[in-house]
């Protein structure tokens, strides 16, 4: 955000600020014409895991920026699992917010929304250009068009409690897939505490689910675009693995959790490990220090493809092509870079800067945060960049994908197989045809 | 004049031989039998205990009989055999490079890298078997990064034998990687003997030069963060076991097309299955089609097998590297004790005694340019 001028004014300044006070002086003796005459940037913005910092967001950032640009800004928390609804009604409706914030690269609007590259553009006079994660997540090849703008971004690792897993040998966490079912399995005989990832439809099981069925070295569609769910074994590798889990460590909680189910259940201890954003630790930090403090991080689990982990969120904004206020949007998201230092801070660290000269001592801030105990417990985020790939990898983020997210096509496959109702090779050819009309759909488009 | 000429060039001649001779540049020296002057790189020794607890390995548990470490145990047996030795004390390790202590390792175990290739060029010494997360102090290291993560990003690709004593062909291991059908191969060991063929290690994730397709040099870099030459200062992997989910004598309509395949270009394994070099093979033709799996043990020792293993891979085998007394340690026939593939002792025994893999016609040279 631009820096507000303190800069004295000289009595030449005084009179001529007279002198345009009474030139304009019904505008400002009409405080009502003012209000007309102002502008309005409406901004829809998914709601942050802590409230926090849509307060800050809202009644600091935004209002500063309105302040700054003679705007009234209006924004609007939506909660995350009305995102993709709200969005599909303004876009039905042509009209809505000027700004939309998603928390996932939100390729499906692609033509609904401005070309971004402007904006990237304006950023990279003062931060340099976007990383290849950014890219990946908001640019369209074939359109050669950026449909969203991302500042910043929540990686997604393992937490666990360091107590539990201690008593099974694990003191650092399980490390890969095997040893999470092996070591969640002891944790629940000996303690009755089952695994707790996310299962249900909802962000945290979309994100979960992804991860692990990419770390099985399967991928919902190449980089090419060709559906490919269904072309290799392991998809039905990582369905009976996730059934095994279940079955071993897992509990049946996990099929009836709504969003952010997995974390209320860390936080309650009832479960011993799940995959989530940090906030789930600074919800701990905050409230049950006690609890927070037998929380590890750990990078993601190893599996066949590797350490590998799609991001918790992707934080990627959208000017609507039918936005009534389209210049203060695009000067708004700009302007968001400048504060990127700032929101890291107000997010509690969960925010990860997309420019990372805006925050240059991320990394001792990792090493040695105030609100840890231990402090350095957030070091396992260091590398954090290296193992989180754009949802859409190995290729772009693409409609296909995004609609197959939103749908919740892979938490439903999962859960199909999980609760006995599908045979893992039913459940993946069951996948493969819905992705594959997705696919076609979006061939007509 | 002419012959007065030829006869002081041959005096000069000898007496530069004298004087080479004397001070023993004929190969005289105590590891290796190539020149001084390309001896350049040192053999591989075990690390000192302070360099193991600054990169968070807890040494009380690396000096008990279940992680057999070198300089304390295994110093006969497998893979040396009868008077043979597996390590020597050596007071000039130390001396070469302060990290390392005075026990220089001679087993020496091929691999294949993991480029791509599957070229048979990689050689580890395998200093210590990792059982549990017990041996991981959680102490970072200098970088304030735990072993245990850095760990993850190397993966030696071990084939345990799945056909037991009698005969009979195991589709699954034996403990928490299994299926728990029965029967199930043994995975609480990765000693020579008990492996259906050689190693594959990913020296090359990260590898500087981009050699494994990654962008190192990218921002952010792709591919692994770290590298192993790098970042792995151990030398530590974490042991990625892979088998075979379908019998080799009857592989079906899908596996079997790709097991003949395999089988032409590789060769065979002690088991009769293909030979597995690269990742390719592994994750795209036996893994993608239902062929083949892969896993690793319970990092809470459960399965009693090596987790980890503390074998650094050797940077650069050449001009030294490998001693005169050291030794290879590669799968071999039990029929008739003959290698399993031969090509390793071929790269082994030109790398020992002249520094340098072998021609492309398979002759040993030395490397004279000087260079």
């Amino acid at each position: 955000m631009p820096k507000v001028q303190a800069t004295k004014p000289s009595r030449r300044d005084v009179v001529r600020l007279a002198a345009a006070t009474a030139a304009v002086g019904p505008s400002v003796a009409f405080p009502d014409r003012t209000l007309a005459n102002q502008r309005t940037l409406k901004i829809a913005k998914w709601a942050h895991f802590l409230p926090d910092y849509d307060e800050w967001f809202a009644s600091v950032l935004a209002e500063e920026w309105g302040r700054q640009h003679d705007t009234k800004v209006v924004v609007d928390h939506i909660p995350v699992e009305s995102i993709h609804a709200v969005a599909a009604a303004e876009v039905a409706a042509g009209s809505g917010h000027d700004v939309f914030m998603f928390p996932w690269p939100p390729a499906e609007f692609q033509r609904h929304v401005i070309d971004h590259a402007e904006i990237y553009q304006t950023v990279a006079f003062k931060f340099g250009n976007l990383d290849r994660f950014a890219h990946r997540s908001t640019f369209d090849p074939r359109a050669k068009k950026y449909f969203a703008f991302a500042d910043s971004w929540i990686p997604a690792p393992l937490h666990y409690f360091e107590d539990h897993w201690r008593e099974v040998g694990m003191p650092l966490g399980p490390v890969h897939y095997g040893s999470l079912r092996s070591g969640g399995q002891r944790i629940r005989e000996a303690f009755g505490v089952p695994c707790g990832l996310a299962l249900a439809p909802s962000l945290e099981s979309n994100i979960t689910l992804h991860t692990l069925l990419y770390a099985f070295r399967s991928h919902v569609v190449d980089a090419a675009g060709n559906v490919t769910i269904g072309k290799t074994a392991l998809t039905v590798e990582a369905l009976k693995y996730v059934k095994a889990l279940y079955e071993d460590a897992g509990t049946p909680d996990q099929l009836a959790w709504g969003p952010s189910g997995n974390v209320r259940a860390m936080l309650a201890r009832k479960t011993s490990s799940t995959i989530n954003a940090i906030s789930l630790l600074r919800m701990a930090e905050k409230g049950e220090p006690e609890v927070a403090s037998k929380i590890r991080l750990s990078p993601p689990l190893l599996g066949h493809a590797g350490v590998f982990a799609f991001p918790h969120v992707t934080n990627c904004s959208v000017v609507w092509n039918f936005a009534q206020n389209r210049e203060g949007a695009k000067q708004f998201l700009a302007d968001l870079i400048d504060n990127s230092r700032t929101a890291y801070e107000k997010s509690a660290g969960c925010n990860f800067p997309i420019y990372q000269k805006t925050v240059p001592n991320l990394i001792a801030w990792l090493e040695d945060d105030p609100r840890a105990d231990p402090p350095y417990k957030y070091k396992a985020l260091k590398d954090a960049l290296y193992w989180t790939r754009n949802l859409g990898f190995p290729g772009y983020a693409n409609p296909v994908g995004m609609e197959v997210f939103n749908s919740f096509v892979i938490p439903r496959m999962f859960i199909s197989v999980v609760t006995g109702k599908s045979s893992p090779e039913d459940a993946v050819q069951a996948a493969e045809a819905e992705v594959t009309r997705i696919a076609d759909r979006w061939k007509q488009v | 004049m002419k012959i007065a000429r030829r006869y002081s060039l041959l005096a000069l001649s000898m007496l530069a031989l004298l004087v080479m001779a004397s001070s023993g540049a004929f190969a005289q020296l105590t590891t290796t039998g190539t020149l001084p002057s390309q001896n350049f790189n040192h053999p591989p020794c075990d690390f000192t205990d302070a360099f193991y607890t600054a990169n968070g390995i807890n040494v009380a548990q690396l000096n008990t009989p279940g992680a057999g470490r070198f300089g304390f145990f295994r110093r006969f047996g497998p893979p040396a055999s009868g008077s043979q030795v597996n390590w020597v004390n050596d007071p000039t390790c130390n001396t070469d490079d302060p990290t390392r202590k005075n026990v220089r390792i001679l087993a020496t175990t091929g691999g294949y890298v993991d480029d791509g290739t599957g070229a048979p060029t990689d050689f580890i010494s395998i200093i210590a078997f990792v059982l549990s997360q017990n041996f991981f102090t959680g102490v970072a290291n200098a970088r304030n990064i735990q072993m245990v993560d850095i760990v993850s990003h190397f993966e030696a690709y071990a084939a345990p034998k799945q056909r037991l004593a009698d005969g009979k062909f195991a589709l699954t291991p034996c403990g928490t990687m299994g299926t728990g059908a029965k029967p199930c191969f043994p995975v609480t060991s990765v000693a020579t003997p008990t492996l259906r063929q050689d190693w594959r290690f990913a020296t090359n994730r990260n590898a500087i030069d981009g050699s494994d397709g990654n962008a190192p040099l990218a921002t952010p870099p792709s591919n692994s963060p770290f590298g192993y030459f790098c970042d792995d200062m151990l030398g530590m992997w974490i042991v990625t076991y892979f088998w075979f989910t379908v019998n080799p004598e009857n592989p079906g309509p899908v596996c079997g097309p790709i097991f003949a395949n395999l089988r032409r270009k590789n060769g065979t394994s002690l088991d009769g299955t293909p030979i597995i070099k690269t990742a390719d093979e592994l994750n795209n033709q036996l893994e993608a089609n239902g062929c083949g799996a892969e896993g690793q043990e319970d990092v809470g020792g459960a399965d009693g097998g090596a987790v980890w293993i503390i074998c650094p891979a050797i940077m650069d085998p050449r001009n030294g590297a490998i001693a005169r007394d050291a030794f290879l340690d590669t799968v071999r026939k039990p029929a008739n004790n003959t290698p399993l593939d031969p090509a390793f002792n071929a790269n082994f025994n030109c790398l020992q005694t002249k520094g340098q893999f072998p021609q492309p016609d398979g002759t040993c040279v030395a490397d004279t340019s000087g260079l």
